[in-house]
């Protein structure tokens, strides 16, 4: 093999996943000295990102499928026998997002951890989270979604408990991994019933084979993996884990379970439904996803507001956004995909941002209690800044990227509702509207809480955090910037070549296992595609937005200083010492209002909704997964009924 | 070239001048003191002079800026430039009959979104300068907003379902040729209730009586603003005057387009006058005849009476009536 | 006979999750977890298996298509299903230990401070 062959990009896809998983097993070697460890894990992240990206040219934009089989077996006697890798755009669209997020992730890493014990053990299982996440959206066989599902599971479970002395770290970790291994379970148990039916454990052999030959196994498997895969996303009922394992985990973790475990579980929902199922066009089907995604949202968001802790807040905001994309792209219009996998993006930088900005401020104080923070802004004046890029971009406000996708989601929705005159859908409308009012509230919230407001006496001496961890937190915030601005060009050359792909089921088919098989294999049940139009994108245009914004802001500036706006005097100036705090009252009738209080004259109304939900979420390992089962139970019941 | 540096001029001039940053201001000031007239004279008191709120701007001006010790600089001062420029822009997405300076570029999503950034401003600002009364007056007006936001969406919502009819529009400017070609939407038996909806959330967006919970200058010194003072404090003040023209003349576009002749300086005209008609209905006689609300019964009012004015619409619109 | 096999991992997988469920000890719950995975392996290895046929060991060229042998992939699927089943109990038993030592207790109502 000639050095041009093994640059050939058909090896890309292998090269990201092994170099992840090499440099795991590397570490363990010489993950003793310092710096060894920290360049085999910058050279992993950014070996593998670099294979995602160079991929991105053939795969995004000629459209190419890659099926590449591991050891050169290929298709025998219409059998796939080989362990396959196939990447089409769909798969790099959400590889290309988890290796970014990764390889900041992995940035952040090398100066938030090095106080920490075990870092060589951390790295190891950090480059494992990745190395299984990206090999479970690369890979075209179905038991090694599996196992690239648990290894991912592990991981996870394994660095949410990385700071055991955390509070509630390893409760945290063994809730994650008593109900990831009931969905683990569901899902092998779904796989197996599937290999049952069709002798097979290829993804485009089974995409071909089981659509037409539904039986009730088959509905039964299917229920099963959507549960499955549901927990790694999860969306509700699974939502209280996402929320422990946010809390618990060290913030680079956080990005990963956020922006990287919940979409690989959106990926595999989407996999599942829509290749190998193929219900697109079910409309009662497109309910459950929708009606999914919509309470996922809603619940999550005033979870939320009800938190007191930064990171725990963080988490639940997750889980909206999860919302956002499931109800997106459950409503299986062209616009609706687009919206959603815009949105999964978005999602996974700004939230990465937040959940840095956490980490930023748990490494510097100790503590992410919004109740005993505050008034960081002027000790932590980056952190503050990027923060709120992040809060901004996640709350929807123009010209930030959380704009750009959520417009599109009203718009899909809003337009699914006219076009199938289902007055349900425009109900999906005004919740993502109220939901995106009410995460401004719990972002409001926490800028009071932690960054604004008064500085607790023991912080005095609270700096700021240093340039590497200041670095990736940038890296995140130009991404949010860049891709708010731009949206035509994130939408015509990543979001629709993926959404294109779920639209192309029989070319995905056909890649793997040769031309006209699907044809051969599905006979008259070949799906027939939807039609779709990327026409609505929208007149929304941000540069010139922002240009009018920039002038009337300069506008508005000039004539605020010739009016004398710079004619300041700082209050500490002033001689008598007791309005050293502020100008409006004194310093002994201080007294902030708690982070958990903030909206009560919302709270206040909504006081019973909320003393339910508080108890519900429980904390008993045994509710989540009796929640666990009995959505096994409605969603195999569902699909029983409609299918 | 010479065309280029005309258009850029022409566009300089709407955001500075007509229907942007001049226009506003002028306009916003008015509406201000008119209500605050209006009011007067419904109390059986002489009242300010219109111009009050002209001399109370530039008063405020020469004053000396004061930054509390606690605050950080930065949004502190950043933040009431952002607000006003936001709703600027604003304005000028807003159809004047016929005419609009940024046609296509409007979008009522957009203009949701933007209504936000003035008030996230106002709470970063009072959050920024690290008072108590701000951290209040924040939670108050973010649950003001909360309230507010619902039944304003439902408004659009229904108001997109009748002008698109099966292509529901989020677009303003297919609203605004819709009432072009078809005579305003108040005509319109459905948009009845959202008009009465829209007529009650302008007060509360506004932060004016009942609604003015965030601001209660007699228990929490005004709020948000209770550390602001000098040219800041003015630019607030102003941003409240612009908020009344932009939020009336988006009721004004919403509901009353077609009204007009064509000619743009007439119809600037007779929008100022419909602004100032909404003012006195849908803030002057309410601030006249109430009392302040509590914050949770603000809430309340929103989510129960307003919402279900809008949902009526909705529904109305929906089923093609 | 096989159906029997399928009847009984089902009942085995839904005793395990019935365990999890309804038990309050945190090392019963490791168990619940196990069974279900023994449940689990139980029906991948009926799923590949042929009455009749001999084991799938063949060397090449004494492959012929009269040969009857029971299905080799889910043997393999087994053994790899197996190695996870060992991963989690390690797992969660090494978690349980470090629960017990902060928090004394292997009761999972004590075991709840995050909720809400």
């Amino acid at each position: 093999m000639s050095f041009a062959n093994f640059l050939d990009y058909h090896h890309f896809p292998v090269y990201s996943i092994m170099v992840l998983f090499l440099g795991a097993f590397l570490i363990v070697l010489f993950g003793k000295n310092k710096f060894m460890r920290n360049l085999l894990a910058f050279l992993a992240v950014s070996i593998s990102l670099a294979c995602i990206v160079a991929l991105v040219k053939p795969v995004m934009l000629d459209g190419e499928i890659i099926a590449y089989w591991m050891g050169n077996r290929a298709v025998a006697g219409g059998y796939a026998i080989g362990i396959a890798l196939e990447v089409d755009a769909l798969s790099l669209f959400f590889a290309l997002l988890i290796s970014t997020a990764v390889f900041v992730s992995g940035i952040y890493s090398l100066q938030y951890m090095e106080h920490d014990n075990n870092v060589p053990e951390y790295y190891t299982l950090f480059l494992m989270l990745s190395g299984g996440v990206i090999g479970l959206v690369l890979s075209g066989d179905i038991f090694n979604m599996f196992i690239m599902v648990e290894i991912l599971t592990f991981a996870a479970v394994a660095l949410t408990a990385f700071r055991n002395k955390a509070h509630g770290a390893l409760e945290a970790a063994f809730k994650y991994l008593v109900v990831g291994c009931i969905g683990s379970t569901c899902i092998l148990v779904g796989i197996i019933m599937l290999y049952a039916q069709a002798h097979t454990l290829n993804f485009a052999q089974l995409s071909a084979v089981i659509p037409g030959n539904m039986n009730n196994a088959t509905k039964l498997a299917f229920a099963l993996l959507f549960v499955g895969f549901g927990t790694k996303a999860f969306i509700v009922p699974f939502h209280p884990l996402a929320a422990d394992a946010h809390g618990a985990a060290p913030a680079s973790i956080s990005v990963l379970i956020s922006g990287v475990l919940t979409k690989s579980g959106i990926y595999g929902l989407i996999r599942l439904t829509y290749f190998l199922f193929q219900t697109m066009n079910l409309g009662t089907f497109q309910f459950l996803l929708v009606f999914i995604g919509s309470v996922s949202m809603f619940v999550c968001v005033t979870m939320a507001l009800a938190q007191h802790d930064f990171k725990r807040l963080l988490a639940f905001h997750s889980i909206s956004q999860i919302g956002y994309v499931l109800a997106a792209v459950g409503l299986c219009t062209g616009l609706g995909f687009s919206a959603g996998l815009y949105h999964a993006m978005n999602h996974t930088l700004f939230k990465g941002l937040l959940f840095l900005c956490a980490g930023a401020v748990l490494h510097q104080t100790g503590t992410t209690n919004l109740d005993e923070l505050g008034g960081l802004s002027k000790k932590m004046p980056w952190t503050t800044g990027l923060f709120l890029v992040g809060a901004f971009s996640i709350s929807g406000l123009p010209p930030f990227n959380g704009f750009a996708s959520k417009w599109m989601v009203y718009q899909a929705a809003y337009q699914k509702a006219s076009e199938t005159g289902n007055i349900g859908f425009l109900f999906v409308t005004l919740i993502a509207l109220v939901t995106s009012v009410l995460t401004l509230a719990s972002f409001v919230k926490v800028s009071q809480s932690v960054f604004f407001g008064r500085l607790p006496a023991k912080y005095e001496n609270v700096k700021e955090v240093k340039g590497g961890m200041i670095f990736a937190m940038c890296l995140f915030a130009i991404l949010c910037v860049v891709t708010g601005l731009f949206p035509s060009a994130v939408t015509k050359y990543l979001t629709e070549p993926a959404a294109r792909a779920v639209f192309s089921v029989v070319n995905y088919i056909d890649a793997a296992m040769g031309t006209g098989y699907a044809a051969s294999a599905m006979g008259e049940n070949l799906p027939v595609v939807a039609s779709f139009n990327f026409n609505e994108l929208g007149y929304w245009s941000p540069i010139s937005w922002l240009l009018i914004l920039c002038i009337a802001l300069l506008a508005v500036t000039i004539v605020a200083v010739s009016g004398k706006y710079d004619k300041v005097s700082e209050s500490s100036e002033i001689a008598d010492s007791k309005y050293d705090l502020f100008f409006g009252g004194e310093k002994s009738v201080y007294s902030q209002v708690g982070g958990g209080d903030l909206f009560w004259g919302f709270k206040h109304n909504w006081r019973h909704y909320f003393s339910f939900m508080h108890d519900l979420h429980s904390g008993i390992v045994n509710d989540y997964s009796l929640w666990a089962i009995v959505a096994l139970a409605i969603v195999t019941l569902f699909i029983q009924i409609v299918l | 070239m010479m065309t280029i540096v005309l258009t850029a001029l022409q566009y300089l001039g709407y955001i500075l001048i007509f229907p942007g940053f001049l226009f506003c201001f002028v306009i916003g000031m008015l509406l201000c003191g008119i209500d605050r007239k209006i009011v007067a004279r419904m109390q059986k008191r002489v009242g300010p002079p219109v111009l009050q709120p002209f001399y109370d701007f530039f008063k405020l001006c020469g004053k000396e800026t004061i930054i509390p010790a606690a605050a950080s600089k930065t949004t502190f001062l950043a933040a009431p430039l952002v607000g006003l420029a936001a709703l600027v822009v604003l304005q000028l997405f807003i159809p004047i009959h016929g005419f609009s300076a940024f046609s296509g570029m409007a979008d009522i999503i957009v203009i949701l979104y933007l209504l936000l950034i003035p008030a996230m401003a106002a709470m970063l600002g009072g959050a920024a300068s690290g008072s108590p009364y701000a951290g209040i007056g924040l939670s108050r007006e973010m649950v003001t907003i909360i309230a507010c936001e619902l039944p304003l969406v439902m408004v659009l919502l229904a108001v997109g379902k009748v002008v698109g009819g099966d292509a529901v529009t989020f677009s303003f400017s297919k609203i605004a040729n819709y009432q072009l070609a078809n005579g305003s939407l108040i005509t319109h038996a459905s948009l009845i209730p959202a008009a009465i909806a829209m007529l009650l959330i302008i007060p509360g967006e506004t932060g004016n009586h009942p609604f003015d919970t965030a601001e209660a200058e007699t228990e929490i010194c005004e709020g948000l603003l209770a550390e602001y003072s000098g040219a800041p404090l003015a630019v607030y003040k102003l941003t409240h005057c612009v908020k009344v023209l932009t939020l009336t003349s988006f009721f004004a576009a919403l509901f009353l387009g077609g009204i007009g002749t064509g000619i743009v300086v007439v119809d600037a005209l007779i929008l100022v006058a419909i602004c100032i008609v909404l003012t006195i209905v849908s803030i002057s006689f309410v601030h006249a005849i109430t009392a302040r609300l509590k914050i949770e019964q603000v809430f309340k009012f929103y989510w129960t009476i307003v919402t279900g004015l809008a949902l009526i619409s909705l529904v109305l619109a929906w089923y093609g009536l | 006979m096989i159906m029997f096999n399928y009847i009984a991992s089902f009942f085995l997988i839904a005793l395990g999750f019935y365990t999890i469920i309804t038990k309050y000890n945190l090392v019963k719950t490791v168990i619940g977890l196990s069974i279900a995975d023994y449940g689990v392996n139980l029906l991948i290895i009926s799923v590949g298996y042929n009455p009749g046929g001999t084991a799938p060991i063949y060397t090449l060229g004494e492959l012929t298509s009269a040969s009857y042998f029971v299905d080799p992939i889910p043997q393999a699927l087994t053994l790899t299903s197996i190695v996870i089943g060992a991963c989690v109990t390690a797992m969660s038993l090494s978690l349980v230990m470090k629960l017990h030592e902060s928090y004394g207790t292997l009761d999972t109502r004590e075991i709840r401070r995050l909720r809400g």
